[in-house]
């Protein structure tokens, strides 16, 4: 049910987006007949176009980095960014080659699965088929990255993250914003003097947690890691789900309990359902918590379980990056968060909103 | 009635709700893992700070007793304190890092501004998927972005950012090797990563100001100066002065811009207060001093945060 909501707004998403032009060519045409008839004075128009023109101008320079870093990865002219001509806005002979590079062989090896039948010498022997989806040296690949490797990592560390996270949170927020009980005060006055709690604390007891972690022997730990990006993520994440809980009116509760439901259908049937929007972004933020950190994984995890960040920046040395393939990776590593993102971002808006935090 | 004893009364008539205070077991869970993960590393680091501590007398002996007894490593009192408070190395690193949260957070406070009044202004269409794409960086981890950052601001002939010069007819820099033309680097790069979140806190504060209030203003003849400083900025102030104070925090702890940069160069001359503490234990082995250096980072953090909460009020919803 709650799947079938967020996929409902996702097909309404991409309707939106499909119709958009559609929708834009009629309203500048209403506007056009508009200012034909003189019910609009052009110089309104006008404004209004050198506004927007503006205003797309500065967006697009703000995201001018990450447009260069893309042509880089495209134009895939090996190791370096710097070329000798001046910058061009398209590259002028494309290639997806890093992207491969990255990627690397996507092929799902043959296996041969023997089946004996009991009693007897007969034993059926199948050999499923090989597919090959992409073969990196087809495209003169020889050496793909580790990036396989490093996501299998980063998942590793990402999913238990959230998971334990959640089971952390969601109680907890729920707790705070309906209840009145011992400490509440004290513990959401330490959540709230924690939130501003950013990776930056977590670098200043570094040295503190890898002695621990080293005599601990778990600071080679995926597990461990995924423990402590989730307990970094209690406070903020707790006290946000908490502020946005308290926007449902208790209305809603009190009727189900007329209706006679019991405790737990209280929770899943309204709360979960009614906070929406305030989960996906917990869920989004504890993601990234997990799948984004850099330097503590760094410190902590040996070279057989980098993650994907650390095994991004491994590939920079200290006079030359090979930018095309920097970025092709970072791109790739980047690309269904910032996807997911863009399908988000209304709850985002919707979750982060701090108005009611007097509440 | 009061509002808050009528709501009081409600949360009662909801039945499970008797026994309030056994819904401090749904908080406990998460205030455990937290100390656990928090709390415990800062009283060890604490115990560090008082030590000699090496790796080669840390990490001596194994299990539990090792860990309790530091290794090896001799207890030697404030001795890593003077020697830090007494070095002109701390103090330039602690002088650079709260330069570079006054000047960081007030460029990122201007420039999110002006770009959030950009996007939801009236006289610009598509501002929906304006506000989709400047978010966007948000999506993106950050050691690439700073990563790309260091590539933009090389002191090759060829990076962005001289390129951009020389295109203006001026000569190019040599960004991460002058002190402060790395300081200059650093806070734009800051100010570029941060601004997605205080984006977006502002204008979802800014499409909370009621309408009639500009409409009324328009009417008596206000300008857009007098109603940006009259009403707008009114009514985004908690709002703008939360993300203020979050981003100052972070600007403070700032570690990834200066380590991706130049290591906090040129020759340690920028530093901020984290790196310090970082370089000094894991790249030069002075865990002790490492130590000391982190907690009194972490005296200042936890001052300057603890004041913010009593100060913005930001703990306003708790004591409700």
């Amino acid at each position: 049910m709650l799947l079938g909501a967020i996929a409902r707004k996702l097909g309404d998403d991409i309707k939106t987006f499909a119709t958009m032009p559609a929708r834009t060519v009629r309203k500048w045409s209403y506007t056009v007949q508009a200012v034909r008839r003189g019910e609009l004075p052009a110089s309104e128009v006008l404004k209004v176009i050198l506004s927007t023109i503006a205003a797309t101008v500065v967006v697009l320079a703000l995201l001018f980095p990450i447009y260069w870093i893309l042509m880089a990865a495209l134009s895939g002219s090996g190791s370096s960014l710097y070329t000798s001509e001046s910058f061009s806005l398209l590259p002028s002979n494309p290639t997806v080659k890093p992207f491969i590079w990255v990627i690397g062989d996507l092929i799902v090896p043959s296996y041969s699965i023997s089946a004996a039948i009991p009693f007897t010498d007969l034993a059926f022997v199948f050999q499923t088929p090989g597919i090959e989806i992409l073969d990196a040296s087809d495209y003169g690949v020889d050496r793909p990255s580790e990036f396989k490797r490093f996501l299998w990592n980063s998942l590793m560390v990402a999913i238990p993250t959230v998971l334990i996270a959640m089971s952390l949170i969601i109680p907890a927020a729920y707790a705070l914003s309906r209840r009145k009980f011992l400490f509440r005060r004290k513990i959401l006055f330490v959540y709230v003097l924690m939130t501003q709690v950013g990776g930056g604390l977590g670098v200043a007891l570094l040295i503190g947690m890898y002695a621990l972690y080293v005599q601990f022997g778990i600071n080679d730990s995926k597990l461990a890691l995924a423990v402590y990006y989730a307990a970094t993520a209690v406070p903020f994440n707790t006290w946000l789900l908490k502020t946005y809980m308290d926007g449902i009116p208790v209305s809603y509760e009190e009727a189900a309990v007329v209706d006679g439901a019991p405790p737990w259908r209280v929770v899943t049937e309204v709360i979960i359902p009614m906070s929406t929007a305030g989960l996906a972004t917990v869920f989004i933020f504890v993601f990234l918590t997990g799948w984004t950190e850099f330097v503590v994984a760094q410190t902590l995890l040996g070279t057989e379980n980098y993650t994907l960040p650390v095994g991004l920046y491994a590939m920079v040395d200290e006079y030359s990056i090979p930018w095309a393939r920097f970025s092709a990776f970072a791109l790739t590593f980047a690309s269904p968060i910032m996807l997911a993102y863009l399908f988000a971002q209304r709850y985002i808006e919707g979750g982060l909103s701090f108005s009611g935090m007097e509440g | 009635m009061s509002t808050v004893s009528r709501a009081a009364d409600r949360i009662e008539s909801v039945p499970f709700l008797t026994r309030d205070d056994a819904s401090l077991l749904l908080v406990l869970p998460g205030l455990f893992v937290f100390s656990a993960f928090m709390l415990f590393p800062v009283l060890y680091l604490l115990g560090i700070s008082f030590t000699n501590a090496e790796p080669a007398n840390l990490f001596a002996g194994e299990g539990v007793v090792a860990v309790l007894t530091f290794g090896d490593a001799l207890f030697v009192g404030l001795e890593n304190y003077v020697d830090v408070l007494t070095d002109g190395q701390f103090w330039n690193s602690f002088g650079v890092t709260w330069l570079f949260v006054a000047t960081s957070v007030t460029l990122k406070i201007g420039a999110s501004l002006a770009i959030a009044l950009i996007v939801t202004s009236d006289l610009v269409r598509g501002k929906r998927v304006l506000r989709s794409l400047i978010i966007f960086p948000m999506g993106l981890p950050p050691i690439f972005t700073i990563t790309v950052w260091r590539g933009i601001f090389s002191s090759a002939e060829f990076g962005l950012m001289n390129q951009l010069l020389t295109a203006f007819g001026a000569s190019s820099v040599a960004w991460l090797s002058g002190r402060w033309t790395a300081f200059v680097a650093y806070n734009v790069t800051e100010a570029w990563l941060a601004y997605p979140f205080m984006v977006i806190i502002t204008v979802s504060a800014l499409q909370d100001v009621p309408e009639e209030l500009h409409e009324a203003a328009v009417v008596d003849g206000a300008g857009f100066l007098a109603r940006f400083a009259h009403i707008t900025l009114p009514s985004i102030k908690r709002p703008v002065l939360f993300a203020s104070i979050l981003t100052s925090a972070a600007s403070f702890q700032q570690f990834l811009i200066p380590f991706v940069f130049n290591q906090g160069g040129p020759a340690r001359a920028n530093e901020l207060i984290v790196v310090y503490g970082y370089r000094e234990a894991l790249s030069f082995q002075q865990y002790g001093r490492g130590a000391a250096i982190s907690i009194i980072a972490l005296v200042f953090i936890g001052a300057f945060m603890w004041l913010n909460v009593k100060k913005g009020k930001l703990a306003d919803g708790v004591n409700d």
